[in-house]
């Protein structure tokens, strides 16, 4: 048992904080706009170190543990989750490759995390509730080649990723597989750009993959671990978790403090347990939140690399993620009410949140995980 | 002898012929109305194509929302929930403001005749101004000042979420004439438009959704109006035939009366939510396993019946008032209840339904926004519960 947070953990939250707050806030509405990163701070993002974590002959600093990635994940988001995302996701396209790559595949994470205009991405989500156990996009290798086919959601960067990760299930063993699909590849079909509610700077699209392509394009070549695999995709799928931890806890400050400067009724809101308990019980679930995604990187740093360890993580992370995805939802509406008609205002970041949140929680949701309850 | 929660047939017909229209005729201009930040170019047009009256106030003697059995309030339930059904577009197309509420409530017989009956015959748009940037929900806390000046008033000071400010024929405006009298010393008074001293500071805040209707700050810098443009007055002073119930408290009991519509509006968007969404989930259908659907089929039949419950709410509060027993704490029940428990479907819709459900490939996303304000204005949900609250238990309610 110990609960205390590692200094290195302290510090990378504090310097994900800083980052969050001075970098992403400030971008937050021009991202949204452009549907994309700014340049200088995706660098600003790529050289802390804090999105990818790439081995030392690749030119990182190695894999960080799942707990700190976690809490640099929620302070980023902290600062805005449509940015945060973006660069997390590539950069768990990058620490992917290079975690599990081949030598060659490894040597290509190196220069794909600093590139905003061509980052990586991994196709995973397939909506339906399911689960990476239940993906049924399939993997299959022939004579010197591999087949990738299946529909993919939420796919970041989907047009402009090179490469994109495609995730999927080996077609004879039933084990997760990836294949490393380059920009252009013949038989990649994503649907039209859109837009959607928030989000905007991660250009996620739908995608379908009917692909083939030689045989060295599978991640990790002949030689790829699938469990190891299968615990990077529970890690990057918590990421989503760490995430909306970070919006609700924002959107809580923020709504705390108007509250306590805007009067009414001859006191500040704050006063009105109508106001401060909305806000209190939001805390309380977003406190639970962020230790169920703690608890669940544990489970990732604690050796969950064994296939036993497995089904126990997954269980975590999908209800995790789902818990957290929803305490965002509530507790970014909740802001929105605490301000009122001001934070129903392009004015106010709340509405921002709002909207980010409820894209969280459309992502990776499970229906058997979360249930509809009428407010009152 | 029993209860009947039972509509008239004719209603009914009318609701229904009023929410296939909005599906057919406004729903597909949505996503420009939300786009522009304003009505859809063609919105006239599609007004024109109605099958049925909806009361107009965008040309002269429209003819009204017919009369039906069931009661003039509980009528204006169904036209609410089935004309935001389609899109809530429609809804500010056709509806002229609120401004004219408290007219009718605290005006005397005269200024009924100025203001109110030619909204109502031949349709105006009215614009209402009571929140201040530093007040909302406690209008105590009015700023704007009407000082009388002989035989005007002259007005000063700053108005936000004014529904039709810059468009509207007169703004109905909250001032205080004594602000040591607190809420006793705030009246109401007509500006009509192009007033002197009537300032459109900005015409359409950047709002997170029912951006097609114009929200505007306004300031009034000596603005000066007759002294029978205040309710309740006359050009020689305080009026002998004004109701008795006059001031802010009569001008805001005229607001009780519409929160029921605004929770009407909140079904009629998250009925439309909810309804796409099954017709998707079904289409898609072989994508999820037999438990989910099994679970997923559940969940959307109670989301159905939570805004089932809420309907009733919003009959038995609009019942009272058609049979001259209205009951501020049956409104507020109807508005606390339902607006919360309707962004929760949409938002449930858009989860069932994945990515997709959050793009802009449907209309879930924006009736997600659009929605959010409907537990903000007209009274928070918490002004409701404060309302209800001292219903059961009095002033000691906190």
């Amino acid at each position: 048992m110990d609960l205390t947070p590692p200094d290195e953990l302290i510090a990378v939250a504090e310097l994900a904080r800083s980052l969050g707050l001075e970098k992403l806030a400030p971008a937050a509405r021009s991202a949204e706009a452009a549907g994309q990163v700014d340049g200088a701070v995706w660098r600003a993002l790529t050289e802390s170190g804090l999105v990818s974590g790439l081995r030392a002959e690749h030119g990182g600093d190695g894999l960080i543990d799942a707990a700190t990635q976690m809490a640099a994940a929620e302070n980023l988001a902290y600062g805005d989750p449509g940015i945060a995302l973006a660069a997390l996701w590539s950069g768990a396209a990058a620490t992917l490759l290079s975690e599990h790559g081949t030598a060659e595949q490894g040597d290509r994470a190196r220069r794909l995390s600093r590139d905003a205009a061509a980052p990586g991405a991994i196709a995973m989500y397939e909506g339906f509730g399911r689960g990476p156990d239940e993906w049924t996009t399939t993997v299959g290798g022939g004579a010197g080649t591999i087949t990738v086919r299946g529909t993919k959601v939420g796919v970041p960067f989907a047009a402009a990723a090179d490469p994109l990760i495609v995730v999927g299930t080996d077609a004879d063993t039933g084990t997760l597989r990836a294949v490393v699909v380059p920009a252009g590849a013949p038989g990649v079909t994503l649907e039209p750009a859109d837009g959607a509610i928030a989000l905007s700077a991660t250009q996620s699209l739908v995608a379908s993959f009917d692909v083939t392509l030689p045989a060295d394009a599978a991640l990790g070549g002949g030689s790829l671990d699938p469990v190891a695999l299968a615990v990077s995709v529970e890690r990057i799928r918590l990421i989503l978790g760490a995430v909306a931890v970070g919006v609700a806890q924002r959107a809580i400050d923020y709504a705390s403090e108007y509250a306590t400067e805007r009067v009414a009724f001859g006191r500040p809101i704050a006063g009105f347990q109508g106001v401060s308990f909305l806000l209190a019980e939001k805390q309380m679930r977003v406190e639970a939140a962020r230790l169920a995604v703690a608890e669940a990187a544990s489970l990732i740093d604690g050796g969950a690399a064994g296939a036993d360890a497995l089904g126990p993580l997954r269980r975590a992370v999908r209800e995790t993620v789902n818990y957290a995805a929803d305490a965002a939802a509530m507790t970014t509406r909740d802001a929105v009410q605490v301000l009122g008609g001001h934070g129903f205002l392009t004015d106010h970041p709340v509405e921002l949140w709002y909207r980010s949140a409820a894209a969280l929680a459309a992502l990776d949701f499970d229906p058997l995980c979360s249930a509809f309850a009428p407010a009152v | 002898m029993t209860l009947s929660f039972e509509l008239s047939d004719e209603l009914r017909g009318y609701g229904r012929q009023l929410r296939d229209w909005s599906v057919r005729e406004a729903r597909p201009l949505a996503r420009e109305a939300d786009d522009r930040h304003a009505l859809p170019a063609d919105w006239s047009k599609v007004l024109d194509s109605c099958p049925v009256p909806v009361g107009r106030t965008d040309i002269p003697d429209a003819e009204p929302i017919p009369a039906f059995p069931d009661g003039e309030k509980v009528t204006m339930l169904v036209y609410y929930e089935n004309v935001n059904y389609g899109d809530p577009w429609v809804m500010t197309a056709i509806g002229g403001g609120i401004g004219h509420l408290p007219v009718r409530k605290i005006g005397t017989p005269e200024q009924i005749a100025t203001w109110y009956t030619p909204v109502v015959k031949s349709g105006l748009m009215t614009g209402f101004a009571l929140t201040e940037p530093q007040c909302g929900s406690d209008t105590s806390q009015i700023a704007t000042t009407a000082i009388r000046d002989g035989g005007s008033w002259v007005l000063n000071g700053n108005k936000i979420f004014c529904s039709n400010g810059a468009q509207a024929e007169y703004i109905t405006v909250f001032a205080t004439t004594d602000k040591a009298a607190g809420a006793r010393g705030i009246a109401v008074f007509i500006v009509p438009r192009d007033t002197p001293g009537l300032i459109i500071v900005k015409a359409n805040e950047s709002k997170l959704g029912v951006r097609s209707t114009l929200t505007s700050e306004l300031r009034f810098e000596n603005c000066v109006i007759p002294l029978e443009n205040r309710l309740g007055w006359d050009a020689a002073g305080p009026a002998a035939d004004a109701p008795s119930l006059g001031g802010q408290a009569g001008a805001l009991s005229s607001l009780a009366d519409n929160r029921p519509n605004v929770a009407a509006w909140a079904i009629g968007t998250a009925q439309a939510a909810l309804d796409v969404a099954r017709e998707r989930l079904l289409a898609q259908r072989h994508g999820f396993t037999p438990r989910r659907w099994t679970v997923i089929e559940a969940e959307l039949d109670r989301m159905d019946a939570a805004l089932g419950r809420g309907r009733l709410l919003n009959l038995k509060a609009q019942y009272l008032v058609d049979h001259g027993t209205p009951s501020r704490a049956a409104a507020a029940i109807a508005k606390g209840f339902s607006p919360q428990t309707c962004e929760r479907i949409v938002l449930r819709c858009m989860q069932l339904l994945g990515p997709e459900g959050t793009s802009r490939k449907l209309l879930l996303e924006k009736w997600y926004r659009d929605i959010k304000i409907l537990d903000i204005f007209e009274g928070t949900a918490q002004i409701q519960r404060l309302v209800i609250a001292r219903q059961l238990l009095g002033r000691a309610a906190g």
